[in-house]
Order: structure tokens, then sequence, then C-alpha cells
């Protein structure tokens, strides 16, 4: 992670400085940084037309106080600067400041320590990169800055209000590194390896493999990891951090396939590399856990992994096979490629029966209707509760993950109607979303009563990865779901 | 089939229809729990005895229960293998006007019998259907307003179900120019006066064909003294895909691509048959997409007749293109206080939403909520989908000032096979919609019946939009202090 420090503002002498500046401030309150350049600050921003319009940058080379450079970035109107802004511009920041070796960024004309935080959150996010397979970059080609100093007023308690946001980067980077390894490299078993390093957050973890997924009557997630020669994993960490004791928990339900090559009912070549972030949803549980831990957030939280391979192989499952899920229910399998929702099945029982969760929110990567319903800019958000359903909407806009309500209903519902079974695991290209999460929802205990447990799924599957760098996003794992839940739970569920 | 208010009881000796909410009354309980009949099932029980009569269920008294309650009885009474009986009765007393009428409407709609000429013809429905009531006064409006819809429905069932030969562009025209009968002022521009005009979008989907473009007004002054609120519908009277042809594998549906058309047509007529107090209009962009040696190519870019540059990208988008020309026609000529479009636009639509609920687009948040409790009201219901910023970034061209779409197979990751398509066409339409308060439907994947039911069989027109549009002026252009 970049080397966030905070500090008194003081003139730096070399190296490259970041100002973020409003519109209002351009061109008057430019103040010690122009003297310091006497006056080539001003005309430079100028010449370079820059008016301190969101999202607009400028770069200033050599322009006298001994300074390399001067990247100005601007904030637009101080009135409709909000956090989301602030972060953009720490992004920014840390995207024109990558190929420096010294630094600083002055955060002052952002606001005060709470905004400085979220200027350095954002650049802590954007700076992130993951290149430990690249062993032939050239030192020159590769980002130089490893540090990075805020200037506020108020240096202390920066400090202390990025230390939260950092925990929360931690854990937004733990997402964003499983998602990125190699499927051959993240198996299920190493991925639930690596969960295991987070016990030093404070995290109990709990492994479970084969022999007591069969004990637990996993049929169908056991189903999916048939064909593989990477055993399936069952991850559960838990986060007891509220005061009362003996609350119920927040469960976490992530669908963890570490590739999916469809199985028997075998994708088309074409872009099935991208099928190694089919765990993101667990990836994200993770991560979600992770920060939880690392900022001690006030709530009993349970995350849950399902971890399987979906191969093609003579012990592959077979479309037409009958699986007995952990909940009673069978399913037939139409087609092999629809595993997500066989994985999740069993997890979201489990989780209910052994925890009768609060509430329960599980994330997939799950159709790629979704996408062709939503694009990527929105995760499909589907809900039996319009209270969670709304707190989940309003807890994504706050942090910038966009989630868009789609409709459940019995009419959907029929078309998993199975000829042999209690189901079918697809209910037809038509909706195809909708009738996955219908799938899930029939393993929502006590559901259509009043009695059914609050539940919530993501569709992640055009959010989770992403082909261009954004604000406070570089290209690839997007970690998307880490911040939001994390902001859902401290908004409503801690204390 | 004429709907008629009639006090009292049961006549002897005439098919009865009885909607039940509940438990089936005396003379016929112990038959019905011989069936083992459940009102809550919405299902349709025929008994001979005590008499013969047609116990059908309201399931879950939503509206789309009820009229699918009205149709299932008058179906139950009329086999399609057999003249119906010339006068049939449905008791409904004990359900308010409104429900009531819903029924009538049901039974009214499931008459629709398609307009296709056969040697063998098509039985005829009941000539009446009585309604059994505690006062006629009270029913008697909101029957006439059921008439009313139901012939709009029926006009845009027999447009839809009409196939590409019977109903080209130049016979649609004609069609919509017969409503004239009905009080509608209609102005119908054809394919010169359009190229004249510079609607490059409109002319450039239709040249390939026999006969069209045109671009059709229909206009329903009303009493009050208001701008006026526009449907803007898609006309394809069928979609070859063009250059970009659709694969022959159901190509024959794609004579319902004209539905948005229909719909906004039938509404029209709906609300000139019940007199509506507010001011309408629909514009409709009626075309032929074509393949042939006038047809426009991938590649090609147009002028359309706002003035933008458009680059077009798949000529099997075709809907955007006309309905763009609609709407700014509309603008300039109408000044709408409002703008709908319907349109059987996507594929990806289908995907997202399914048979059930047909998507809902639009600039203008009261609008978009008055549009989605129309649906709800009228059980043709609707989901709000989003026109994102990525969406519209989506659109930009290297050579127009925009797109039409996204190129097959450019999507982002997953081998770019996932394409947002609902999603980008909204946001093309958004950009001719101007300032105007716009709502766009998305009516591909409802436009037609997903299963086979008291309506007809599957695949045959719904006349989806036709209800909800007559709901939505009623509820929000009618108040005639709305100004």
């Amino acid at each position: 992670m970049l080397d966030i420090s905070f500090a008194k503002p003081s003139l730096p002498s070399s190296g490259a400085l970041a100002l973020l500046l409003a519109e209002e401030d351009v061109p008057g309150a430019l103040g010690p940084w122009d003297e310091a350049t006497a006056g080539a600050l001003r005309r430079g921003l100028e010449a370079a037309a820059f008016t301190g319009k969101k999202g607009q940058t400028a770069t200033l080379l050599a322009p006298g106080g001994g300074l390399a450079k001067i990247v100005a970035i601007g904030l637009g109107p101080r009135a409709s600067l909000d956090a989301k802004g602030r972060e953009a511009a720490g992004g920014a920041a840390a995207a024109a400041l990558a190929k420096e070796e010294k630094a600083v960024l002055d955060a002052r004309l952002a606001g005060g320590a709470e905004a400085a935080a979220e200027v350095a959150l954002g650049a802590v996010l954007r700076h992130w990169r993951f290149d430990k397979y690249r062993t032939t970059e050239k030192p020159e080609d590769k980002p130089k800055l490893s540090a990075l100093p805020v200037l506020t007023e108020e240096a202390a308690k920066a400090k202390a209000a990025f230390a939260p946001r950092k925990a929360v980067a931690e854990g937004v980077f733990f997402t964003r590194e499983v998602v990125s390894e190699p499927p051959n490299v993240l198996t299920p078993a190493e991925f639930a390896e690596r969960c295991k390093g987070l016990e030093k957050l404070g995290l109990a973890v709990e492994v479970m493999g084969p022999k007591e997924l069969r004990k637990l009557g996993f049929g169908a997630m056991l189903g999916v990891a048939q064909g593989s020669a990477n055993e399936p994993r069952m991850v559960v960490l838990r986060w007891e951090g509220a005061k009362k004791k003996g609350a119920k928990p927040l469960c976490f339900i992530g669908k963890g396939v570490t590739f999916d090559t469809g199985g028997i009912s075998i994708k088309p070549a074409a872009g099935m590399e991208d099928m190694k972030w089919d765990m993101a949803g667990a990836g994200t549980v993770a991560g979600l856990m992770a920060a939880l831990a690392g900022r001690k957030a006030k709530v009993d939280a349970v995350g849950l992994l399902g971890l399987v391979e979906n191969m093609p192989s003579g012990t592959a499952q077979r479309p037409g096979d009958v699986v007995k899920t952990a909940s009673g229910q069978t399913v037939e399998v139409i087609n092999t490629d629809a595993e997500g929702r066989l994985v999740l099945a069993d997890v979201m029982h489990y989780a209910q029966d052994r925890f009768g969760p609060r509430l329960m929110v599980d994330l997939a990567t799950l159709t790629g209707a979704i996408i062709i319903a939503l694009g990527h800019e929105h995760a499909g958000l589907f809900s039996n509760n319009e209270e969670l359903a709304q707190q989940i909407v309003a807890a994504g806009e706050a942090v910038g993950e966009h989630c868009w309500r789609m409709p459940l209903g019995e009419e959907y519902d029929k078309k998993l109607k199975s000829d042999i079974a209690d189901m079918k695991n697809v209910g037809g290209r038509d909706g195809g979303a909708i009738t996955a999460a219908q799938f899930l929802q029939r393993f929502v205990q006590g559901r259509g009563t009043d009695k059914a447990t609050p539940w919530a799924h993501l569709d992640i599957a055009g959010t989770a990865w992403t082909t261009k760098d954004h604000a406070t996003v570089p290209k690839g794992a997007t970690a998307f779901g880490v911040r939001l839940l994390d902001r859902l739970v401290a908004e409503h569920y801690e204390g | 089939m004429r709907l008629r208010p009639r006090p009292g009881g049961a006549p002897e000796g005439r098919p009865l229809i009885l909607p039940l909410r509940g438990a089936a009354p005396p003379p016929f309980a112990e038959a019905a729990a011989a069936a083992g009949f459940d009102a809550a099932k919405g299902e349709a029980l025929r008994l001979f005895l005590p008499r013969e009569a047609v116990l059908v269920g309201c399931g879950d008294g939503s509206p789309a229960a009820l009229l699918r309650a009205g149709a299932a009885g008058l179906r139950a009474l009329w086999p399609q293998d057999r003249a119906a009986p010339e006068r049939v009765a449905m008791d409904v007393r004990g359900f308010a006007p409104a429900d009531a009428a819903l029924l009538a409407e049901g039974a009214l709609i499931a008459t629709w019998t398609p307009p296709v000429p056969r040697a063998e013809p098509w039985p005829s429905p009941p000539r009446r259907l009585d309604l059994l009531c505690g006062e006629e006064e009270a029913l008697r409006p909101a029957l006439e307003a059921a008439e009313a819809v139901a012939e709009g429905v029926r006009l845009a069932r027999d447009l839809v179900a009409l196939p590409g030969n019977l109903l080209p562009p130049r016979a649609f025209a004609d069609r919509l120019a017969a409503l004239e009968e009905a009080d509608l002022a209609v102005e119908v521009i054809g394919p010169k006066r359009l190229a004249r005009m510079g609607a490059g979008g409109l002319c450039a989907v239709g040249g390939a064909a026999t006969s069209g473009p045109y671009l059709v007004t229909l206009r329903w002054r009303g009493s009050i003294p208001a701008d006026p609120v526009v449907f803007v519908g898609k006309g394809i009277t069928f979609d070859t895909g063009g250059v970009c042809v659709k694969p022959a594998k159901g190509m024959e549906e794609m004579r319902a691509d004209m539905a948005g058309a229909a719909a906004a047509a039938g509404a029209m007529l709906a609300l000139a048959r019940r007199r509506s107090s507010a001011p309408a209009a629909a514009v409709l962009a009626i075309a032929e997409n074509a393949l042939g040696a006038a047809s426009c190519r991938p590649g090609d870019v147009l002028r359309m007749l706002d003035g933008r540059s458009v680059e077009v990208v798949d000529t099997d988008a075709e809907g955007r293109l006309v309905l763009a020309d609609a709407l700014a026609h509309a603008r300039r000529v109408l000044r709408p206080a409002a703008m709908v479009t319907l349109a059987t636009l996507t594929g990806s639509v289908v995907v997202a939403l399914g048979h059930h609920r047909a998507g809902l687009f639009g600039s203008d948040p009261p609008l978009m909520a008055a549009l989605a409790a129309a649906g709800e009201a009228t059980g043709e219901r609707l989901w709000p989908l989003p026109i994102g910023e990525r969406h519209r970034r989506d659109l930009e061209s290297d050579i127009a000032d925009l797109r039409h779409c996204v190129p097959a197979g450019k999507g982002e990751g997953w081998g770019g096979r996932f394409l947002p398509d609902a999603c980008h066409a909204a946001a093309f339409l958004r950009e001719f919609a101007g300032d105007v308060p716009w709502g766009h439907l998305d009516i591909a994947g409802v436009e037609s019946l997903a299963q086979a039911g008291p309506f007809g069989p599957k695949g045959m027109p719904s006349g989806f939009g036709v209800r909800l549009l007559d709901r939505l002026v009623a509820r929000h252009f009618e108040d005639p202090h709305r100004l």
C-alpha cells in the first residue's frame, strides 16, 4: 500500500507537488505556491486553461522553486464537493504522481482532517497494482512512488480519520489480490489458506473440505466440485465485535468459483480467461471481513465462502443429473454452467441453519444476463426486504458502487419448474438474472412468510472487473462490494 | 360483443359467468367442492348443472387477475370449435364498478380473433354480454370506458397480427388515416416529403422497401387547453434486420415489430372513443426494414431530422433511428407536455426482464412513476432500468455526433459478448427527446402472449401498452388544473 503520512504544510523544495484546487481557488487562492514559484504557477495554470473543473488536471513542468513538477487537479465547485469527489481527486493525484520518486499532495483546499483522509483513501485505492508476475518489466516503466505525504492543517486528526479507511483499503486489496490471481495459483485450497492468514486481524477462520461438506449434505456444491482435481472448500470467517454478546450476526455469502470452464456445458473459448474472477463474490466477502476486523467494527458478522472449481472431466457432473441440496430440496442440473447458484444454495442454507442471521447478503458473479440488463455501472440487486434493499442502494451511492434493484416474482419462479426434481437450475435465457435470483430465494428460510430471513443478492458479474482505469479503481479487479457493505454495516448495524 | 348493464338476477336459460373471490355460492357449492375449485388459483370451471355456468376465480384480485378472470370466463363458454351462444351473462354483483369493468374488459378482449382472412372463418363470439349488477347507473360509465379501451386494444392487436405482406407501410398508413372516422385528426407524411424534411433516420431504414416510409401523426384535441401528451411509436411493419440480416429462426415474429406504433394508435382510439378531456397525439414512424439494393449499410453516417449525424453500426438496430426522427418531429410540431416512446426495441430487455414486464426508461422521474403506476393498475407491468453515464459514453462515435449502438462483440470483458443494448438504445433516444419530459417503454417480450391462455394462443398479440397509456392519460392528463 502507498505509505500515507499527514504533515503540516511546508514548502517542499524538490520533487513533485499535487495541488487540489476548487473552481473558487483559481486563480485567487494559489497563495504560497504561487509565491514559491515566483508567479509561475498562476501563469502556467492560465496557459493550460485550468479552471478547477471537476476531474481536470494540468501538469506544469519545472515550475521553479526547485520543484520538478506541479500537478493541479480540479475539485469542481466547492459547494458540490463530496467524499466521492475528494476520493476521486486523491485517485487522480496518485495516477499523476505514480512515476515520481518523491512527491507531496496538498489537500488543504479540499477541506479539513476528514477531507484529507478521503483524499488519501482515493490515492491508495488508485495506486494499488498487481505486478507480482511481471519479471522483465524495466525499472523505468514501474511506478516509483512508494510514499505520499498529504499536507493538511490538522495532521494528527487526519491520521486518526485515515486509520479506519486504511483498514477498509486493506480489505479492498485483499479482494483485488485474490480476484487477480490466476486460476492455477488460486485453487480453492489456496484461497482458503489465504483466508487463514486473516486470523491475525482477529477473525476466527474455519475451513471445511469435502469430508465435512459431505457430512453437511452439500450435494449441490459437491456436484459442481466433482469434476475438478482441486478439492472444494467452505470457509467461515467470524468477527465478533458487537458490544452486546449473543446478538444475531449478519451473514455475507460469496460465490467462489476459482475457475469456471462451464463444466460439461463448456463455455466458448473467447474471453474464458475472465473466468478466473468467477470467485469475486467470495473474494469480496473475505475482503469485507478483513475490513470489518481491521477497523474493529462493532458488529457480529460472518463471512461464508463456497470455493470450488468448475471443470469438465470424466468425473464432472452432467446435464440431467439430479442433486440434493443441504436444505433437502432437489435440483435437476440442466446446465452445468449455472453452477454458482448451486454452490450458494448450500452455503446459504448452512449460514441460516447455523447462525440464524439478522440478515443475509450474497454476492456472486452470477449471470451474463445481468450485464445485458444493466451493463457495467450497476450491480443487480434483488431482495425480499424493502428496508435492506434501500439501505444497500444508499450505501452504494455513498461510496460510488451503484446497485440497481431488479424484480422478483412468482411468474419468474415458475420457470424453474422441473419434471423430475423440485427445481431446475436454469429458467432460460429470458430474464436470466431474475430466474437465478429466484433460484437462490428458494433457499431463503421462511420464504413467503413474514419470518423470512431478510436477504439481498448482488449479481456483480458486470462490476467485479473493469477493463478501464477509473478514478479510484485501476483496471482489473474492482473489489466492488467491499466498501459498499462496509458502509452498510457502519451506517446501520454497528453499536 | 356489446356490454350491457342489467340490474337484478341471472336470466334463466342463458349461460352465466360467475367471477368468484371466495367460495362458490349455494347452487354451485357442491359442484365446486367436487372439482376442488379454488378461486385463489384463478381457474375456470365449466358446469352444466344446476345450470350452464362458468365459475372463474379472481386469483389475487389484482387488476391483471380480474382482467384474466373475465377473459377466462368468456373463453370457457366459447370453445374455439363452435359458435358462442348469442347472449351470455356475467354476475358482477358485489364487485366495485372499476373491478366489474375490468372483468368485462377482459371478456371483451378475449373475443378477439386474428383479422387474417381464412376459408374457414373463426367462430363468432357472443353478441352481447349482460353484466348483472345492483345499480345500472353506477356501472354504466365504467363499462363505456371499458368498451372504448377494448376497442383500442382490438385495433392494436389487429395491426400487430397482420403479417408483413398484408400490412406493408402503405397499408399501415392507410389504416391509420381511416381513424379520422373516430374524430382523430390524421396527418400522413410520405417518403418524398420525409426526404425533403431531412428525416435521415426514417428514410434510411425504410429506403429499401417497396412502400414507405411514413410518419403519421394522430391528434386528439380533448377539451382542456393544454399541450398534448405525445406517444411516439415504432412501426417497423417487418424487420429483416436489413443488411445485418437476422437469423431465419423466429424471423416470422418480426411482423410484430410495429407493436409500439400499434399500441400508440390503439390508445389514441381509446381516448377518442371515450371522449377524453386530455389533448393527446401520437407520432408513428412507419417503415419496413427490408433487405435490398437501397438498404442502408453498417458504417453509413446519417443526418437525422434534428440535424445531428449518426453512425450506423448495426442495421438491425433500426428502431431507435426511426424513433429519433419521430421524437424530433414531435418536439418541433406538437409542443408536447410529455413524450412516451413505445417500441419493441431490443432483445436485451427480454434477457433483462423476461416476458412479464416491459422495460421503463426516462428522463423525468414523476412521469416514470406515473407510467409505472399506470402499469400496475392495468396489469401491464413495467420495471425501471437505468441510463447510466457509461451507457451514453459508449455511444460516442469517431466520425459522427454519435453512434446508435455498440458493435456486437465489443462489450467489456467476457469476450465482449454481453451488451446492455436496451440501456444503450434508451440513452440514444434520450438525446432526441431534448428537454421534454420523456418516458420510454421497451416492450419487446411483452408485445406477444408469452403463453397460451384466455387471451389467445402463444405468440398472438397482447395489445400491451394501450390500457396502460389510456390509464396514464386518465390519471395524469385529464385534470383541467394541471397547468
